[in-house]
């Protein structure tokens, strides 16, 4: 059953791109995406619930769960920031990202076929991971929002306005402040859960790896809101950088 | 009851005509009201806008209420039977047609330009508040409003800007957003730029800077759009602050070159900069678009712009008129 609401909000996301990406082509700016995402949503909550009762634990006890709790919170900041600022096509280009962690979640031994239930781990232990994956949320959807940076600073430098994507993207200024203000939520989200992350109760098997990428990730992050901040970037580095850590940050996730 | 209008526009006569007939905003019920008793007519709408100026009645016979009109007009303006050729005559569906693609902007100077959708309403509630209408027309203005809506919804007649002016303010306004935050600074103080410039200012840019090798024309210029003019020598430190640059010197090269704007960069904080250059020769050498921050558009570029986008509107004429004739054949309006 959790697995068909995960195909379900896979397919959700998978058709909200799609859809998405057509109406921008015929310059159409369309509203469905955030139909669909919110749809997409429910369904995710639905799998995250039915995996959290099966476990007894927050639903983060392996990749596929943890795939899913990001494509979960990055949908969620999504609904919550896009359509209240305004932010037009960002729905679009989140809905792929969305889509290809799930579809990464449904591949083969990710998922745990029948989940058992866990001891209990601590409160630190579950904050920890719950505050990361939502800090990691925030800061894909930073990087979408550098993306689509990105792709209108370099329309805006090759003189090339014909595109109904360049007429339906955000202006430059509100997609860099959109970013800015993720990295500092993902980063403050990120903040909590590495501080949670040391004060866990510590076991002799425990790999510290984790953590130290988890806190190199945390660095990079806060390096670069300060730099952004007292010297000032400009906005295709900050673009770049974002983009670039968040790939750098799905390591920590390898190392789970 | 048949429907009628008579009018002249941009195409047909010369400014010196047009302005014959040209009836201000304040009095458009009341020449309604006039000219429906001039035509014999039942009911009058009168649109006047700089590029025309149209009468719509309704009268029991078409043809008769053209004649009376037209032999009216030249009498009261006192003018020779030489003005009518400068007339269009449309009768019934042709009238309602006509003020259709009047109001959708397809008989614009400026194709699907939008004001004309707010003048023509203005017009036709003057003479709804003079009593002028009835039926028909109430009917007709009514419809329409719709179509031009339909119109401009479902095609892009409107979309892109068509002059120079316009396509740097939506440049602006994709870098920047709104504007209310940005400073501008004009370099030279020709009139692309103070027009321009202007564009910005009505969009809501925050201050003006002026610099122009005369102090006293940039002074002159800084006062009438309200903004604080700068010495020639200091315009460098004024790029530390503002947002966009509109350049239009008559310098015989290049005034602003990679290093200048490489100097202010920290200072700025690697802000986006918007160079306008609408100068020729260029006042801003090329390099500068290399930067990693700055958008640079020149003269060329921003005329290729702007008639791709009278090109775009071109192709939805037809699309448009089909709308039209359409929605015209639901109606079955009266009069026509």
């Amino acid at each position: 059953m959790d697995r068909w609401f995960l195909i379900i909000a896979t397919l959700l996301a998978a058709i909200g791109g799609v859809w998405g990406m057509i109406s921008v082509h015929h310059g159409i700016r369309s509203r469905w995406t955030v139909l669909w995402m919110g749809a997409a949503v429910v369904c995710q909550l639905g799998f995250l619930s039915l995996r959290g009762h099966l476990r007894g634990a927050c639903p983060l006890q392996d990749i596929g769960e943890i795939l899913v709790f990001l494509a979960w919170a990055i949908t969620s900041i999504y609904l919550l920031i896009g359509p209240a600022y305004r932010i037009s096509l960002l729905g679009v280009f989140t809905a792929p990202l969305v889509f290809g962690l799930q579809a990464a979640a449904l591949i083969s031994g990710m998922l745990t076929a029948l989940p058992v239930r866990e001891l209990p781990t601590g409160v630190f232990h579950a904050l920890h991971s719950s505050l990361s994956v939502l800090a990691y949320g925030a800061l894909a959807v930073a990087g979408v929002a550098g993306i689509m940076f990105l792709v209108l600073d370099r329309q805006l430098k090759a003189h090339v306005m014909r595109s109904g994507l360049f007429r339906n993207l955000p202006p430059a200024h509100e997609l860099l402040v959109s970013l800015e203000r993720l990295l500092w939520l993902g980063t403050g989200l990120l903040t909590c859960g590495v501080v949670a992350g040391f004060l866990m109760p510590r076991t002799p098997q425990m790999q510290h790896t984790h953590l130290f990428l988890a806190l190199a990730v945390w660095a990079g992050y806060a390096g670069l809101l300060a730099v952004k901040a007292v010297r000032g970037l400009t906005g295709r580095k900050l673009a770049l950088s974002t983009v670039a850590m968040f790939i750098f940050s799905l390591l920590v996730f390898a190392r789970v | 009851m048949e429907l009628f209008c008579l009018g002249l526009n941009h195409r047909t006569a010369p400014v010196e005509v047009r302005e014959r007939f040209a009836v201000s905003t304040p009095r458009l019920g009341a020449a309604a009201t006039e000219l429906t008793s001039m035509a014999e007519a039942a009911e009058g709408v009168v649109i006047s806008t700089c590029n025309r100026t149209e009468f719509y009645l309704a009268a029991p016979d078409a043809q008769h209420g053209l004649l009376q009109l037209e032999s009216g007009l030249t009498r009261r303006e006192r003018l020779d039977g030489s003005v009518s050729s400068h007339f269009y005559r449309k009768v019934k569906a042709d009238a309602a047609q006509h003020l259709c693609r009047v109001v959708s902007g397809l008989d614009s100077m400026m194709l699907g330009e939008t004001e004309i959708f707010g003048q023509v309403k203005q017009a036709y509630q003057a003479a709804l508040a003079a009593g002028a209408t009835g039926s028909v027309l109430n009917r007709l203005f009514q419809r329409a409003f719709g179509v031009g809506k339909k119109v401009r919804t479902e095609t892009s007649i409107q979309e892109g800007s068509t002059s120079v002016g316009n396509v740097a303010v939506d440049l602006a306004e994709k870098i920047f957003g709104h504007l209310k935050d940005s400073e501008v600074m004009i370099l030279g103080a020709g009139e692309m730029g103070r027009i321009t410039a202007q564009s910005l200012v009505s969009r809501g840019a925050r201050a003006i800077f002026v610099s122009n090798r005369s102090f006293d024309k940039a002074e002159e210029l800084a006062r009438d759009m309200g903004g604080t003019a700068v010495r020639f020598d200091d315009w460098q430190h004024a790029l530390e602050r503002v947002d966009v640059v509109i350049s239009s010197t008559g310098c015989p090269h290049a005034l602003v070159h990679r290093a200048d704007v490489e100097k202010v960069r920290r200072a700025r904080k690697f802000r986006p900069l918007f160079f306008i250059d609408i100068a020729v020769p260029r006042d801003i050498h090329p390099d500068v678009a290399e930067i990693e921050e700055v958008y640079l558009y020149d003269i060329d570029t921003l005329e290729n712009l702007a008639n791709e986008a009278r090109a775009r509107r071109q192709c939805q004429i037809a699309h448009c008129e089909l709308i039209i004739d359409t929605e015209l054949a639901k109606l079955n309006l009266p009069g026509t």
